[in-house]
């Protein structure tokens, strides 16, 4: 009789096979010495692997979790960093810097509203990889200093983050002095005075009145015809100050026009800036805009990012402009020097008859294939270490976790649903929390937080992609290193893909961050020893 | 507590009383959580399945079939706790998509000895776990509630949703790519 499959005594070990069969096959058994030696092989087998799959019974259990309940500790921690934050909040609203010196102060709105102004321009300047490396700064030093914390003994990643959670949102908290309006129509009337900083939110917003304080404004179109005394920071669709507006201005929208007087500078992230021949702007003017249109008076220096530039009035000191295209007027005058970087040198017409006191620096910038360039493999190494470093640090100190946001990484559309929301929402949460002032502190604490997030969004993608492709035996540190390197060299060469490539990048972060988000609300439920 | 039998504690589990429930999760927490960490491959995953089981146990507790012994129905629920996950990070495609004519390997009975087959230390079992651990889905699965919950191939085939037979070729390839696993990390 014919030898049996080894499949078929692979069933027949396991008891499973038809009972005519195998009756059959044990009285084959009897008579051929090669099946009996093959059937007691692979209960040998069986045998194995049932002892080595049963020892896993005897590794450590886990903690028993328990529901989540309130302790007279997590109400005390938040009583006491309230207390601490309303405290620190009186003695900061008591601080008083000089006028002169508040450009220079980084826990003041100006202050920091300047470094952010002047990072967006320089990061517009230097590309992608200047916010590389600025985040791998942060990150690196937040790694360090959370190494630093929990280096020799073991932190969970639960009681902290939410007690981190807690002093977050009681620092939070509003200033004191900030009135609230909301609605379709929102308005100061010309005979109304607001004596505190003014957060108003609605359709249409109209300050005709006086406002002692700030003005915060949300809303489809804001106008400004009477008197802010402190600073204007606008997410209106269109600001438009005819008014006075003491401080400074800080605008994020569609269109910024300004005709009125200003007492400082303007910071402005929009589609299309216009300073009206009347409007006067006491200090200067930092810009990042599709159109700009400059025909009134500039006391100070102009930096300019934009499409296309126009320039018909005064600027006194230095005009810096990078971009499409800039055309200065014959009525044009600018008092320093004039600066710019544009493609082609036919981009800027400088009118006979403008007056330019300083040097005239026109750079054309030709982009060079940076591929051929020896200086970009070696930077891209660079980098590559750098990030390989980091992730080998953070698989040190936090290794649960890091492989935890590796594998969270594979859920796909809940990380990237995450990572959208997450990453969208965290800038406009940090300036939320500035403009409270006495959030300034959480807001560069979040923002560090962010910076770092996103640099190591790409690692644990890449980790995630390289177990993907190389699937490894194992789960050892080494095999996540290697899954590692390879997955961040696919990343990079795919990152490279012509019009693609940015969407990859941001495709990258956003997994990334989700799945860290979705790791820290995991981590942040308590567990009760057993 | 301690020195009841199982039955008693298991009557006693039924009416909620804590204290019972408290020593099933004390006698068989690591039992679950092994089977949990085999399935899902991931520690972190297989603690907050473990800790979901439990939970789970306290409402079906009462649906407990006394004809059925205790730690096997309780594997039971936790192998299926842990298929519903795995099937719900695949967005509710079945865990392993039965795929006819498939192409089945034979081989011809290897005179070599296994090296599953070989009596072994320690270490040379923790290899065997992670070559188990490096398998796919489709072949560890099947493999784990076999040889570690002591299931029979038509629970297994129930509780995966597959045919008899396939559960039979699974189980069958899983060790040939075991085997293949361990002789090439021995080399």
């Amino acid at each position: 009789m014919e030898c049996y499959s080894e499949q078929t005594c692979a069933i027949f070990v396991d008891g499973e096979l038809a009972a005519d069969e195998g009756r059959c096959l044990r009285d084959h058994l009897a008579t051929c010495p090669r099946c009996r030696k093959l059937v007691d092989a692979l209960r040998a087998e069986n045998r194995v692997l049932g002892e080595s799959l049963h020892e896993l019974a005897e590794e450590p259990a886990p903690f028993r979790r328990g529901r989540r309940s309130w302790v007279w500790g997590d109400l005390a921690t938040l009583a006491a960093v309230l207390a601490l934050g309303s405290i620190c909040s009186a003695w900061i609203d008591r601080l008083r810097i000089p006028e002169g010196l508040e450009w220079f102060n980084p826990f003041s709105t100006s202050g920091l509203m300047n470094l952010i102004f002047n990072f967006s321009y320089y990061f517009a300047q230097g590309g992608t990889a200047m916010l590389a490396d600025y985040a791998a700064v942060v990150g690196g030093l937040f790694l360090l200093g959370g190494g630093a914390l929990v280096l020799g003994r073991r932190w969970r990643l639960h009681k902290p983050v939410l007690h981190l959670l807690i002093v977050v949102f009681a620092l939070s908290l509003p200033s004191f002095a900030i009135e609230r309006r909301h609605g379709e129509f929102v308005t100061v009337a010309a005979n109304e005075t607001v004596d505190d900083t003014l957060l108003a939110a609605g359709k249409t917003v109209r300050v005709e009145g006086v406002v002692n304080g700030d003005l915060l404004v949300f809303g489809r179109s804001l106008e400004v015809r009477g008197r802010v005394k402190g600073d204007l920071v606008s997410f209106a669709r269109t600001t438009a100050v005819s008014g006075t507006v003491e401080g400074r201005i800080y605008n994020f929208s569609q269109s910024l026009d300004m005709d009125g007087e200003l007492g400082h500078s303007i910071y402005a992230w929009v589609q299309s800036l216009r300073v009206d021949n009347r409007g006067r702007v006491g200090d200067s003017i930092v810009c990042g805009a599709g159109d700009v249109s400059l025909e009134g008076e500039v006391k100070r220096s102009a930096t300019i990012f934009a499409g296309n530039a126009e320039v018909s009035g005064s600027i006194g000191r230095d005009l810096d402009m990078a971009g499409g295209s800039l055309t200065l007027t014959n009525t044009a005058r600018v008092g320093g020097n004039l600066r710019a970087r544009v493609h082609q040198s036919k981009d800027v017409q400088v009118a006979a008859g403008a007056t330019i006191a300083g040097r005239r620096d026109i750079q054309v910038h030709v982009r060079e294939n940076q591929f051929t360039r020896p200086r970009f493999y070696f930077h891209q190494a660079v980098w590559l270490g750098a990030a390989m470093l980091v992730g080998w640090l953070g698989l040190v100190l936090f290794p649960g976790f890091f492989q935890a946001c590796t594998q969270a990484v594979g859920s796909g559309w809940r990380s990237l649903g995450l990572g959208i929301g997450v990453l969208a929402t965290v800038p406009l949460s940090i300036v939320v929390a500035a403009v409270t002032l006495v959030g300034l502190p959480v807001a560069l604490m979040l923002l560090a937080a962010y910076l770092a997030a996103i640099y190591l969004a790409k690692i644990w993608v890449g980790a995630f992609l390289g177990r993907v492709l190389l699937k490894p035996a194992g789960a050892t540190k080494r095999d996540w290193l290697v899954g590692l390197l390879v997955g961040l060299l696919v990343l990079t060469i795919v990152g490279f893909i012509p019009y693609l490539g940015g969407l990859i990048r941001l495709l990258i972060i956003c997994l990334g961050l989700g799945a860290f988000a979705w790791q820290l609300y995991r981590s942040s439920r308590p567990t009760i020893a057993a | 507590m301690e020195g009841l039998d199982l039955e008693s504690v298991i009557e006693r589990a039924r009416g909620h009383e804590a204290e019972a429930l408290g020593e099933l999760y004390r006698r068989y927490v690591r039992r679950v959580f092994g089977l949990c960490r085999c399935m899902l491959n991931s520690r972190e995953s297989a603690e907050d399945a473990t800790s979901e089981v439990f939970l789970k146990l306290q409402r079906s507790i009462e649906s407990y079939d006394v004809s059925i012994p205790f730690p096997r129905w309780l594997l039971r629920v936790a192998g299926n706790h842990c298929i519903d996950l795995l099937r719900h990070q695949g967005r509710g495609r079945q865990v392993i998509v039965e795929v006819e004519d498939e192409a089945t390997v034979i081989e011809a009975p290897s005179a070599q000895p296994s090296p599953l087959g070989a009596v072994m230390s320690k270490e040379e079992r923790a290899q065997v776990r992670n070559a188990v651990a490096s398998l796919p889905d489709k072949y560890r699965l099947p493999l784990t509630l076999r040889y570690y919950s002591e299931l029979s191939y038509d629970e297994i085939a129930e509780q995966l949703d597959l045919e008899r037979n396939h559960v039979a070729a699974l189980i069958f390839r899983a060790k040939q790519q075991l085997r293949r696993k361990l002789a090439h990390g021995s080399k």
